[in-house]
Formats: C-alpha cells, structure tokens, sequence
C-alpha cells in the first residue's frame, strides 16, 4: 500500500501508522474504521476545547461577522445593497463605532487568545506534558497527511492518514488567522489613528495607501476563506451538516475523533480510563479484543 | 334634514366668505411672485419642445421656491427680458445683473459680479495668468454649471447643532425685529451661510459633472477621474451614505478663509493643495490636528492603477493572488472531500 508516513517516528505509534490495526498496550488491535461503529453523541464526547478557546471563539466569530457587514458595507458603498445595510446598522455615524467596538473586542480575545496559549504551554513545560505534536505547530507530517488525504480522495489508498488533534485544514486555518488578524489590526490601527501612526511609520503616506488596501483587500480574503473552506469543513460536508457542537461544548464526537484526529483519539485513551474502558467493550463486541 | 332659515343661511354664507378671506389674507404671501408669474407657472405640465428638439418644464413649484435661497428675488429681478405676459421666448438668467436687494453693509444694490471676478483668477477661470484664453475654453464652468437654486438648510443652534429651525434662537431675534418674515429669512440666510449647504456627497456629484467625464479628463490632461478616486477612499466611501463630517472636495481645495470661486491650481505657491501647502489641510483643526504633515501626501487621488501608482497596484494584486492561490486550492481539498463523501467507493485508479 502506498502511503507516505514510513519515514517518519513522531509518535510511538506511528510503527504501525501504514497498517489497518494499530496496537495499543492493554486495549488490542483498533482497526482504522473503528468510527463506523462507535456510539457518538452529538454533542461530543472527547475534550478538544477548553472553555477559553470557546469563549475566543465565540467573541471572535460574532465580532468577524458584525466588522465584515459595517466594513464591507462600507467598502463597496457604490453597490446597489450597501445603502440598505448600512441604514440596517443606524447610518455610516453609528456603524463607525460598530465596527470600532467589534474590532476592539476582536482585538481583546486576540490577545486573550495569546494569554491563554502561552499561558497553556508554560504550564505543560511546568508539568513536563508540553507535547508540540499535540498543538498547532506545523510538522512535516503535515505535508505527508496531505498527499496521504489526496490519495484517499483519488481512491487510491481505503483510508484518512492517522492525524493528531490538529489535521492539516486546521493549522492552515490557523495560521490564516494570525496573519489576517495582523494584517487587519496594523492596517486597521493605521486608520484609526492616522496621527499617531503616522508618527511610527517610516514612510506615512505609503502606509496610509497600503493600510487602506490592505485592510480591504484582506477582508475580503478573510470573508471568501470562512465562507468557501470553514464553512463548507465544519457545517456543510456530509457528517458536519448543519454544525458541530464543539464550538459551544469544547468536545469532540467520537467518530470525528477517530476519524480525523486518530492519533489525538490514542492520547484520549491513555488519558481517559472511561474511554479505554469503553473502547475495549467495542472491540470485545466486535471481536477484536486481545483479553 | 330641516332646511335652514333664509337668514341663518345668508350669515353661514358669510362666515364662509369671512373664512376664505381670512385664509387668503393670511397665507404667506409670497412676495416674489409680483408679476403674477404662477399664474401659468404655477401648472406642473406648463412646457414645450425647444428648437433642439429638448422638452423643457417651465413648472415653478411655489413652495419650493420660497424656501430658497433667492425667495425674496423677484422673477423680474433675474429674468429681466421679460417686459409683459404672456412673453416671448426667455433669454437664459444672467447671475451678474444688479438685483433689487441692496446688500445691507456697503448699502449698494447686490450683484454677484464679485464672485465672476474671484472666479476669473481661480483655477476655473477660463483665462490664463498671460490673459490668454486657456484651451478647449468652452468645458470652463459658469455659474449655473454648478449652482442651482439651493434650498435653506436651516440649523437649529440653541443647546445642540442640528437641522432645523431653533424656536429658542428665533426668541431672541424678536426682541428688536418686529416683522416674522423677515426674521424666519434672516435667520435661515445665517444659518445656511454659517454652515455647509449641501452634504458632502453633493458637492463631489458637482465637481463629477466635468471631474469625471472621461472626455474632459483627457482634454485637459487631468492625472485622475477625482470623484471616482475620491470614492475609492474612506472620505468618499463614507460621503456615500450621506456622512457629513467627512471632507469633501471643498474642504481640501479651497485655502481656509476663502470662497469656493478661489480654488487654485496645485502648482500655484498660494493654492491649499501646493506640495509646500497640503499638510496644513490634514492637520486642520477639525480633522486631524496632531498628524504629521507627512500624512497629507498620501494618494488621496490614486486609482491604483498600472499607470498612476505602480506600488499600490502591484500591491493589491498580491493580495489578489494571495487571495486566489489560498483559496483555490483549499477549494480544491474540499471538492474531492465532498466527493469523497459522497461516493465513497468511486476510484480512479484500481486500489491494491
């Protein structure tokens, strides 16, 4: 079987990454497509979020959508449309502060965000738990699980490479945030505060034309990229329709979990007696067991 | 019903004739109408073919008119051709003849001679610094290529500045004048004066008139459509829906102090808009009193095109690549996924 995943040894068990089975110590052989006969609940049964990233979440979301309709309202104001949304919002005066307040609650989970990451990794280094397998920090593997998904796309492979708990889509997606949300605030802040800025920038005036194309601009890109690809991974691919609950429980379907973040699923295991517990009673019923 | 007694109705009928003369008595009068012009103008179909072939509306809707600002203008006192009625063809108004209304602080009669002047030396003059006349001479504005007859935008100014009329402020005329309509005018003449009469939006719809005619922009050579670059800044983006504190044209072409009929070229030492000149525009009391006069040479014309601003353009179509080369891609993962999903026994190749 082709697949892509020989040379690497990033996890302990990535010796069986290529086989159908993968051993665990006191569990036994777990099949790849385990998650066709799991027992999920929708509303998720694995820990994936923690009530901050929940809450950054929500606050980013809800602010993305209000800066995206004053902002792109504002920007294509010779459209037919633009007039009724902005009378929507109360008029350009108030839509102005609108679209100031979302961005400064925008920037406050940003930076919330910041704290609880940095605050979360100090505290597993404390611990000796950091494991950067286990975050978004971009690997090699990545690229691999990629050419590995393409080739279970093309039909060329039966199954979905064994992905930690952040795939691919997602440490794309994420970092596709930290770089629009840069872009957006430097431009943003140059707007703003065209005095104080122009007192920082080397060259003013060039900043205040890029400034104002490139807050546009990215914009634009930012809405096209949520609409087309987060939209389409988390609420309209077959199995995800309508939405996932994790944005609000922070938890993860079972299935979802063994299918798209196997490895993280074999964390799950070792850390979670219940889950070991309950996936041995799957594998007994199935007849794969080992005890 | 019982009819009514003889008398009874005699006095009914005169209560209603006391009723009409009052009302007629009463009503504003609107002294401008002397010559009795609403007599026909006063018909909103009143038109007729031009010798161009042109339909023209000769309609004078009075009460529009009398909140204007040449209400107290006699139809006369513009339209002087006009001996008797019904009158031949009109001659077109002439915004430089002496009107009845003497200006009250040198006492003479009022003209708008004075601004033809202001406007001969400005930009928009049709004759140069060497007295000759500039090219392509007929595109140069006159008076009504950018005035019509505006209306009073009166601005209530007791505790808060905003639209209307301030019955507080109008308190304190009627100490010394005595006549109503003449305060009502007085105070709109101020308080339109006082402040912008039109919104920003507007005064950028007149420059675009001859500011973005292509043909005319080519004529003269001119670096940009500058409404339609305007608008492509956030100024004129928010000019769009009506905003009122963003500057308009006026507000950066005119030197603080003057009228719009002294706009200067930007190669003129003297103009608001000369490279020595610019930052004092951004730095402006009412804008952006602390910015660096750096600031002020952003492209505020820029239409980020190939030709005007290179590093803008080629700028924005990184971010269009950008935009493309993540998103295609990324679509591209999706659409197998789904398809995937869908058929999740189709294949291409034969599995092993």
């Amino acid at each position: 079987m082709a697949t892509s995943t020989e040379n690497i040894a990033d996890t302990p068990d990535t010796a069986e990454t290529d086989d159908y089975l993968t051993y665990v110590e006191g569990v036994g052989n777990i099949p790849r497509d385990i998650y066709k006969h799991v027992k999920s609940d929708p509303l998720g049964d694995l820990p994936r979020y923690s009530m901050h990233i929940v809450i950054q979440h929500f606050m980013t979301f809800v602010t993305f959508l209000i800066l995206a309709a004053t902002g792109l309202t504002l920007h294509f104001a010779d459209l037919w449309w633009a007039p009724y949304i902005m009378s929507l919002f109360g008029g350009p005066d108030v839509a102005r502060f609108i679209h100031r307040f979302a961005a400064l609650l925008m920037v406050i989970a940003s930076v919330y965000h910041v704290f609880t990451i940095g605050g979360g990794i100090i505290y597993s280094l404390m611990k000796k738990k950091f494991n950067f397998r286990r975050t978004q920090i971009p690997v090699l593997k990545d690229i691999q699980d990629i050419t590995h998904d393409f080739k279970y796309f093309m039909g060329k492979v039966p199954h979905r490479p064994k992905m930690n708990k952040f795939m691919y889509k997602q440490k794309l997606h994420y970092f596709a945030i930290i770089w629009g949300t840069f872009v957006l605030i430097t431009a943003g802040t140059t707007l703003l505060f065209p005095e104080f800025m122009s007192t920082i920038w080397p060259n003013p005036q060039f900043a205040q034309d890029l400034a104002r194309l490139m807050h546009a601009d990215e914009a634009i890109m930012a809405v096209t990229v949520i609409v087309f690809w987060h939209w389409s991974n988390v609420h309209l691919v077959p199995g995800r329709f309508p939405l996932q609950w994790s944005f609000i429980t922070g938890k993860i379907t079972r299935e979802h979990q063994i299918e798209e973040h196997f490895l993280e699923y074999l964390y799950n295991i070792e850390e979670i007696p219940e889950e070991k517990e309950y996936i041995k009673k799957v594998l007994k019923e199935k007849g794969l067991s080992t005890d | 019903m019982k009819a009514l007694p003889r008398a009874s109705r005699l006095i009914a009928l005169f209560c209603f004739s006391v009723f009409l003369l009052i009302s007629f008595t009463f009503t504003p009068s609107y002294a401008a109408d002397v010559g009795n012009c609403l007599l026909c103008h006063k018909y909103p179909g009143i038109s007729r073919v031009d010798e161009e072939g042109k339909l023209r509306l000769f309609y004078v809707n009075e009460s529009i008119f009398s909140n204007s600002v040449h209400a107290k203008v006699k139809c006369e006192g513009c339209h002087t051709d006009i001996k008797k009625i019904p009158h031949d063809v009109a001659k077109k108004v002439d915004c430089l003849v002496e009107c009845h209304i003497i200006e009250p602080s040198s006492e003479k009669k009022f003209s708008h001679k004075d601004v033809k002047e202001f406007l001969g030396k400005s930009v928009h003059g049709p004759i140069d610094k060497e007295g000759k006349e500039k090219k392509y001479i007929e595109d140069y504005p006159t008076c009504k290529d950018c005035h019509d007859n505006p209306l009073y935008r009166p601005l209530s100014f007791f505790k808060k500045v905003r639209p209307g009329i301030s019955e507080a402020s109008l308190g304190r005329c009627r100490v010394c004048h005595k006549k109503e309509e003449f305060i009502y005018r007085f105070y709109n003449h101020v308080t339109t004066r006082l402040h912008k009469s039109r919104n920003p939006l507007n005064i950028a719809e007149v420059c675009a008139r001859c500011h973005d005619n292509p043909e005319i922009v080519a004529r003269h050579e001119m670096s940009t459509k500058a409404v339609f670059s305007y608008g492509e800044t956030f100024h004129g983006k928010a000019a769009r829906f009506l905003d009122e504190r963003v500057p308009d044209c006026l507000d950066c072409h005119i030197s603080k102090g003057e009228s719009v009929h002294q706009m200067l070229p930007k190669e003129d030492p003297a103009s608001s808009i000369h490279a020595d000149n610019k930052g004092k525009i951004c730095t402006n009391i009412d804008c952006h009193p602390s910015a660096s006069p750096k600031l002020a040479k952003y492209s505020v014309h820029a239409e980020f095109n190939l030709k005007q601003s290179p590093a803008q353009y080629f700028f924005t179509v990184f971010f269009i690549i950008l935009t493309g080369g993540t998103l295609l891609p990324l679509m591209f993962i999706i659409l197998l996924d789904i398809i995937r999903r869908f058929f999740p026994n189709a294949t291409i190749g034969r599995r092993k």
